[in-house]
């Protein structure tokens, strides 16, 4: 695994440690996130039993316009969008249809969409918000690291924003100051402050 | 008297019905078969004397006779579930790795298995592990969760258990009270396929912890003989109730060290497999006990051994 800027597992347990040290990469591969992830820190006490695993995000993906993978040419009697990269087109339709209502939305082949002249201006449609990846890779992110915490550690606190996340987990009931308690000191491991 | 031992051939397709009579011929009994497109792979018993001749057949078509120590067993691999944690990695390597030693395996997923203080385990996962010859508890990584909840999720199982898990084999059985019957350390819950060369190692390593377990259940058995040899009614019954042959089973008769498994539905055909002659003027119900299992409908027969029926077939 090409090396994450900071990556550390904590156990008192020192076989465990190890093996979660192979997990947490194995998934982060796995799904991909690697490159998302810039700084990780898990601590995992079975003892306590306590799960942790904190960090940081290397760059969060911004949300795609219809700029980014559309030309539109606006004619005299209709605006044709020429698709560039199908990827984003299902929302875009959906976006488009709530907006304008079907009726005035066509799309004559794979590769077009076609609305009628004057129903919206060239840079608003330009600048038209069709997704946003940040969304699900908030998901795909916390996810991960449900899969990597132990299974029986259903009691769960998560955290995802502005590039910092963390995520607590235990068997029982997690006490109510566990953020300020045991993730800040991870955070300020990493010379971060939550 | 002939002594069985099992064996896994493997070959083509071509002409691999000559095996499977010579085996026939020679008093053996094929426990399974599989056919894989262009390969086949019996997992039988043959007489110990004709193995050579066997691999003398087998030669000109390319085909391999190698020991399989856990032909005829059927293993249960227990999960603590069936989520993406514990699956498809560890449980189902195992399963795999013991299927090519010759095993029957079936995978137990537990519904509360995981988390030391709320694991536990349910009548029916516990009838069934006991159903099975062996179970192989594939466990976790910590030595403390191990610690607290191995003893919740054996309560009530009688069938030897091999315990697995990260910590080593010393660890293992530190920690385990009462004892298993095997250990094997450096298995623990992973998310990537078993396939490094010391991983591959720790396979081995659990097949023949297995099979030092059940030789040592043999061993047992062969001061108190069973009744019938367990290949033996198998191929009775399927020579004599048609209807597993329309079974669209892998094993219609599953093969167990001390019974079968009849993958038929129990209350139609309890009755019929009871009072089937095995030799003349012995039925299945004389020296066998007719269950339902608790697996689906089947039918579960335990074979009594020969103190119990003074008969011998």
């Amino acid at each position: 695994m090409p090396p994450l800027t900071y990556f550390v597992v904590e156990s008192p347990d020192a076989v465990g440690r190890e093996v979660y040290e192979r997990i947490a990469s194995d998934v982060l591969q796995d799904l991909d996130l690697i490159k998302v992830i810039d700084r990780l820190h898990i601590y995992v006490d079975p003892k306590v039993p306590i799960f942790v695993a904190a960090g940081l995000l290397r760059h969060m993906p911004r949300e795609i316009r219809v700029s980014d993978f559309a030309n539109i040419n606006p004619g005299d009697a209709e605006i044709v969008l020429d698709i560039g990269d199908e990827t984003y087109l299902a929302p875009l339709l959906r976006e488009l249809w709530a907006r304008f209502g079907k009726e005035n939305v066509d799309q004559p082949d794979r590769f077009t969409v076609v609305l009628p002249a004057g129903v919206v201006g060239e840079e608003e449609l330009e600048r038209l918000v069709v997704a946003d990846p940040s969304e699900t890779l908030y998901k795909d992110v916390i996810y991960a690291l449900q899969y990597i915490a132990p299974e029986g550690f259903k009691v769960r606190r998560q955290y995802i924003k502005n590039g910092k996340f963390y995520y607590v987990a235990s068997e029982d009931t997690l006490p109510g100051d566990i953020v300020e308690t045991v993730v800040a000191p991870i955070f300020a491991k990493m010379g971060e402050t939550l | 008297m002939t002594t069985l031992v099992p064996v896994t051939y493997k070959g083509g397709v071509y002409r691999h019905d000559e095996i499977a009579d010579l085996i026939d011929d020679l008093g053996g009994y094929i426990v399974q078969k599989h056919i894989m497109a262009q390969d086949v792979v019996l997992q039988s018993f043959v007489p110990r004397d004709d193995i050579g001749l066997i691999r003398e057949v087998a030669k000109p078509l390319a085909g391999e006779v190698t020991e399989a120590p856990l032909v005829g067993t059927e293993i249960a691999v227990v999960s603590p579930s069936l989520e993406i944690h514990h699956l498809p990695h560890t449980a189902c390597d195992i399963a795999e790795y013991l299927r090519r030693a010759g095993a029957k395996t079936n995978m137990v997923g537990l519904a509360r298995g995981f988390g030391k203080r709320i694991a536990n385990l349910n009548d029916e996962e516990r009838d069934i592990i006991n159903e099975h010859d062996l179970a192989v508890y594939a466990l976790g990584n910590f030595e403390e969760c191990i610690r607290q909840k191995f003893p919740v999720l054996r309560r009530g199982v009688r069938v030897p258990i091999v315990v697995t898990g990260a910590p080593d084999r010393e660890t293992l059985m530190r920690i385990v009270d009462p004892p298993a019957e095997g250990y094997v350390g450096g298995i623990g819950r992973i998310m990537h396929r078993f396939k490094r060369p010391e991983e591959l190692a720790k396979l081995d390593e659990l097949v023949d912890e297995v099979s030092r377990t059940l030789d040592a259940r043999r061993d047992d058995l062969a001061k108190d003989p069973l009744s019938v040899f367990p290949p033996r009614l198998m191929a009775i019954i399927e020579d004599r109730i048609h209807e597993v042959s329309m079974l669209t089973h892998p094993t219609p008769v599953t093969v167990q060290m001390e019974g079968l498994r009849v993958k038929l539905p129990y209350d139609p055909y309890a009755p019929a497999v009871r009072s089937l002659e095995v030799v003349e003027g012995v039925t299945v119900g004389d020296i066998a006990d007719v269950t339902p299992s608790r697996m689906r409908n089947y039918i579960l027969i335990r074979i009594k051994p020969f103190s119990e029926t003074g008969v011998l077939v």
